[in-house]
């Protein structure tokens, strides 16, 4: 420790250390991951039934699930993109953005659960639940952007990150101060109960709503931001916000209008994951957050459809990942390493195609 | 009149400020807790904190027209009292409207709103009478915060001075006791044993204490200074007084654990956890500039390699077993292979990382602590950590016989690897490396331009910090002797990086602050204990909007950022001029 590395290279050192040691390594690594699962499916499929094997239904099963999971991952990574797209900072917080809309949403449930007007009316029910998610998230982002980021609108990269990983820290021990560390149980409408089959695909009623929801919000965005002329303004103020504002456009209301638009769609976000996963707590927004952001970069962050295609992928991979190639390594409770395989797709994401799927492929240079 | 509309608009958000305080629960769970007398408490300065806070904000000066205006004493008063009037009135509607709502209605949402809070808050009176005494009340504590502003500075000092030092007495009163029983002192004039808090009589004396030293420090302080810091500079030799004083310090830091007891000794051995842990990460982001999310990584490497190295068993439901690799080597001999696997750990994730910059590098490295939070815990890894069972058994670091578990002797053993490393990252910084550290934070393109090789150095940023943070983990394992995967989660990397940027970057003595801060308050304020992540939040985002530089800057970067600095003063002043870019943190 504590010695030189710098300078004292000796002369025969240098045609060694001209190797593109950078890329040699990317190259090794990436062969190796693609041996790792390749290898790991190869046994996982070959593996019969009686031996831990999984039988085609439950590759199906785990598709549908992944594909919905995904559509709730791909409306939060909209939230990521857009907010990353304007202002070019990622909004640590936004998973709480996420959990604030759901445990809003939690008390009207319950007591519309309580009074049986959740069973009665479930559809009325549902979009006041829904409402109310929506007005909260939309309220917690408004808030976090106009108390916490607007000062630091021209700092540093790295200042309003760190803001952001306070503000989050700040909004799970308010919501956990409010309401307790406790989770809650999330009340489903019978509506909801039970499944359907769909082009002989099995799926269940709340996946099949998620899908559903997801893919019209995902589509009413696009249009919004493409057709309307506040889209217009956003994506020109995306573009080079000094110039939009140099063209007559109020970049503080686009930034406050584009936190919003993040904000509906993590309210949506929030009751559909409340309804499949049946609690909210004030822990809930971290995990999904990550695999949202994970998604945004997947697709390439920035751009909308990247959102949308990176939520469903990572929710796909989610689901049928570990499985497909942890399983034949004989690793046991596979799912209970889930999450850790989507780091690890984030970070092989950020390593090997930083612009992701969609984007440029380079790192971005500052 | 616009100055009464803007004290108004500040009364008004203290008084939600007070709202959200008592839903958070800070003022109804802390009726009990006395800090003088049985007269304050907890919760009744919680309840006019706000408003003084609105008191002292509406008389700050102005800038008009280039002319820095101080308001005139008696407006300065009248303003103060407006503001924290409307704060109270806020309040008060807000607790006459929940009163009539029904507390039990607004229970069953937010816990924390019960009848005793609602008694309290009213003062024992009926909703209206007591919304109507809450404005009186805040109107007095808004006025008295203006009227401290601007009271000459002579007289402000003292008062200030006296009434923080009460506070703190009043906060610490479960320690200040202990320490004092553990040295035979007297100590019923200055803390009551009934009701927990200090006596009038022992406030009155510290206050007067405090005021008085501070006096003095006002009038002598310079002077003292003056000889004992400059007389070293011109000649190369030691002046006496510094002699003295470092002898002291070395004397208290080796006296503190015998002097404050127990109690606070285990305190302190973690807040010197942490400070290796700080010190590691401040040449990763301080010195180097590299935002990393997943210091945790290090924290667990060194508290498991240590366990692995040092022959410790795996706890299972039956009782024990040795993990799938295990040496049984002395603890000394295992902490350079401790050290050497965590710099290779921070090679490895360096090396694919380091072409990312900025925000991408900090969630791949929050990416990467993940990872192993969920892996140590996963079933997976069961015969190699434990799962979640967790290990048990780590040496105690013994020298011949003399074990170093225990809470008085960690402290020494900590104290040495803190000494060390603050050494090793002090020459770090002063080198030629620390040199190269620099210009690739401020400004990686110009420093490779300049020669630098920036690969070569972030790698060793990467290792070095790896290392020292390990050290950390190893110090864990020592310190509680066995390991669950509890005490590696996503907050503690949070931890860490909150007390390096509060201390301020790139500074060791920050370190030690941000770690004392952070970290020993919360273990001596057990009573807080729920409102730990609030305060690190809250405190996040403040440092970073009002403070970028930290409680205790590193003297070149908060050359850099002056210019910034006077540039915030202005926007403390007049909310519409923006604050400016503040540079010094590597983009």
């Amino acid at each position: 420790m504590g010695t030189s590395p710098a300078g004292v290279a000796g002369v025969q050192m240098r045609g060694f250390e001209r190797l593109p040691w950078r890329r040699i390594i990317l190259v090794v690594l990436g062969i190796a991951i693609v041996l790792v699962v390749g290898i790991g499916a190869w046994k996982t499929l070959a593996l019969p039934a009686a031996e831990g094997g999984y039988s085609a239904a439950a590759w199906r099963d785990f598709v549908v699930e992944g594909v919905s999971q995904g559509g709730i991952f791909a409306m939060i990574a909209l939230g990521y993109s857009l907010v990353y797209g304007i202002l070019r900072m990622i909004n640590f917080a936004h998973g709480e953005v996420f959990m604030a809309g759901a445990f809003g949403s939690y008390f009207f449930a319950d007591a519309y659960a309580g009074s049986g007007f959740l069973n009665r009316s479930p559809v009325i029910a549902l979009l006041i639940i829904t409402g109310v998610a929506i007005a909260v998230s939309v309220g917690t982002a408004a808030l976090l952007e106009r108390l916490a980021y607007r000062p630091l609108r021209h700092a540093p990269r790295l200042v309003p990150l760190i803001t952001a990983i306070g503000a989050s820290l700040f909004l799970q021990n308010v919501f956990r101060g409010f309401f307790g560390p406790q989770p809650y149980g999330y009340p489903k409408p019978q509506l909801l109960t039970g499944g359907t089959t769909i082009l002989s695909v099995p799926i269940t009623r709340v996946q099949l709503l998620v899908i559903v929801v997801a893919v019209l919000s995902m589509v009413a965005l696009q249009l919004f931001v493409a057709r309307t002329t506040t889209g217009r303004s956003m994506r020109a103020v995306a573009q080079d916000s000094e110039i939009a504002s140099l063209m007559g456009i109020n970049v503080d209301r686009v930034i406050v209008i584009t936190f919003v638009i993040g904000g509906i769609l993590a309210g949506i976000a929030g009751v559909l994951f409340s309804l499949t996963f049946g609690q909210v707590q004030f822990t809930m927004g971290f995990r999904p957050g990550i695999a949202a952001f994970t998604a945004a970069v997947l697709g390439g962050i920035g751009s909308i459809s990247g959102a949308a295609l990176g939520g469903f992928l990572i929710g796909l991979l989610r689901a049928v990942g570990p499985p497909l190639i942890l399983t034949g390594y004989g690793i046991p409770s596979v799912f209970s390493i889930r999450d850790a395989f989507v780091f690890l797709v984030l970070v092989l994401v950020l390593v090997f195609r930083p612009g992701g799927l969609l984007g440029s492929g380079e790192a971005e240079k500052v | 009149m616009t100055d009464v509309r803007s004290w108004i608009r500040v009364g008004i958000i203290a008084g939600f400020v007070t709202i959200f305080l008592a839903l958070v629960g800070l003022i109804g769970r802390f009726v009990d807790l006395n800090l003088v007398g049985e007269q304050v408490t907890f919760a009744r300065l919680v309840l006019i904190a706000a408003p003084l806070v609105a008191g002292y904000v509406v008389t700050r000066p102005r800038i008009q027209a280039g002319e820095r205006r101080a308001l005139a004493p008696r407006d300065a008063i009248v303003a103060g009292a407006v503001s924290g009037a409307t704060a109270g009135f806020v309040f008060g509607i807000a607790v006459v409207a929940a009163d009539a709502f029904g507390i039990d209605r607004i229970r069953s949402v937010f816990l924390n709103v019960s009848e005793p809070l609602i008694d309290f808050v009213t003062f024992g009176q009926p909703p209206v009478v007591g919304a109507v005494i809450l404005t009186a009340v805040s109107a007095i504590a808004g006025g008295l915060a203006a009227g401290l502003r601007v009271t000459p500075i002579v007289a402000r000092r003292p008062i200030t001075t006296a009434v923080s030092t009460i506070l703190v007495l009043g906060f610490l009163q479960r320690i200040i006791p202990i320490a004092l029983d553990q040295l035979g002192l007297e100590r019923d004039w200055l803390y009551s044993r009934s009701i927990g808090g200090l006596t009038w009589l022992g406030a009155i004396a510290v206050g007067a204490a405090a005021a008085g030293l501070s006096v003095l420090n006002a009038r002598k302080g310079r002077e003292l200074r003056a000889r004992l810091f400059s007389a070293g500079e011109e000649k190369t030799g030691v002046a006496p007084a510094q002699l003295v004083l470092v002898l002291v310090l070395v004397a208290v830091l080796v006296a503190v654990p015998w002097v404050v007891g127990e109690v606070i000794s285990q305190v302190l051995g973690t807040v010197l956890i942490y400070v290796l842990l700080g010190i590691g990460l401040n040449i990763v982001v301080g010195y180097a500039g590299l935002l990393d999310l997943g210091y945790v990584f290090f924290f667990a490497v060194g508290a498991y390699s240590t366990a692995l190295l040092t022959g410790a068993a795996l706890n299972t439901f039956t009782g024990s077993g040795p993990p799938a690799v295990s040496l049984d080597l002395n603890f000394y001999l295992a902490i350079p292979i401790v050290l050497l696997i965590a710099a290779g750990a921070g090679l490895l994730i360096g090396a694919p990382v380091l072409r990312l910059r900025g925000d991408y590098l900090a969630l791949v490295t929050l990416g990467l602590g993940e990872m192993v939070t969920v892996l140590i815990r996963s079933p997976w890894l069961v015969p190699l950590v434990g799962g979640p069972n967790g290990m048990r058994g780590v040496s105690d670091a013994a020298i011949a016989g003399f074990g170093f578990r225990e809470t008085q002797h960690f402290y020494y053993l900590a104290l040495g690897f803190v000494l060390l490393a603050v050494f090793v990252s002090w020459r770090l910084s002063a080198s030629r490396i620390g040199r190269a550290w620099t210009a690739m934070r401020e400004d990686e393109q110009t420093a490779e331009a300049m020669g630098v090789n920036t690969t070569r150095f972030k790698l060793l940023a990467f290792a070095m910090g790896g290392a020292i943070g390990s050290l950390g983990g190893s110090m864990f394992a020592v310190q509680i002797g066995s390991l669950t995967p509890a005490s590696f989660e996503v907050q503690v990397s949070i931890l860490v990086l909150g007390l390096v940027i509060l201390g301020g970057l790139g500074s060791l003595p920050g370190v030690v602050v941000g770690s004392l801060v952070l970290v020993g308050l919360p273990g001596l304020l057990r009573e807080f204990e729920e409102y730990r992540g609030l305060a690190y939040g809250a405190a996040l985002v403040a440092v970073m909007i009002l403070r970028p530089q930290g409680l205790v800057p590193n003297v070149r970067r908060s050359r850099e950022l002056q210019e910034e600095e006077r540039a915030q003063d202005e926007w403390a002043q007049e909310k519409e001029v923006e604050v400016a870019a503040v540079e010094g943190m590597a983009t």
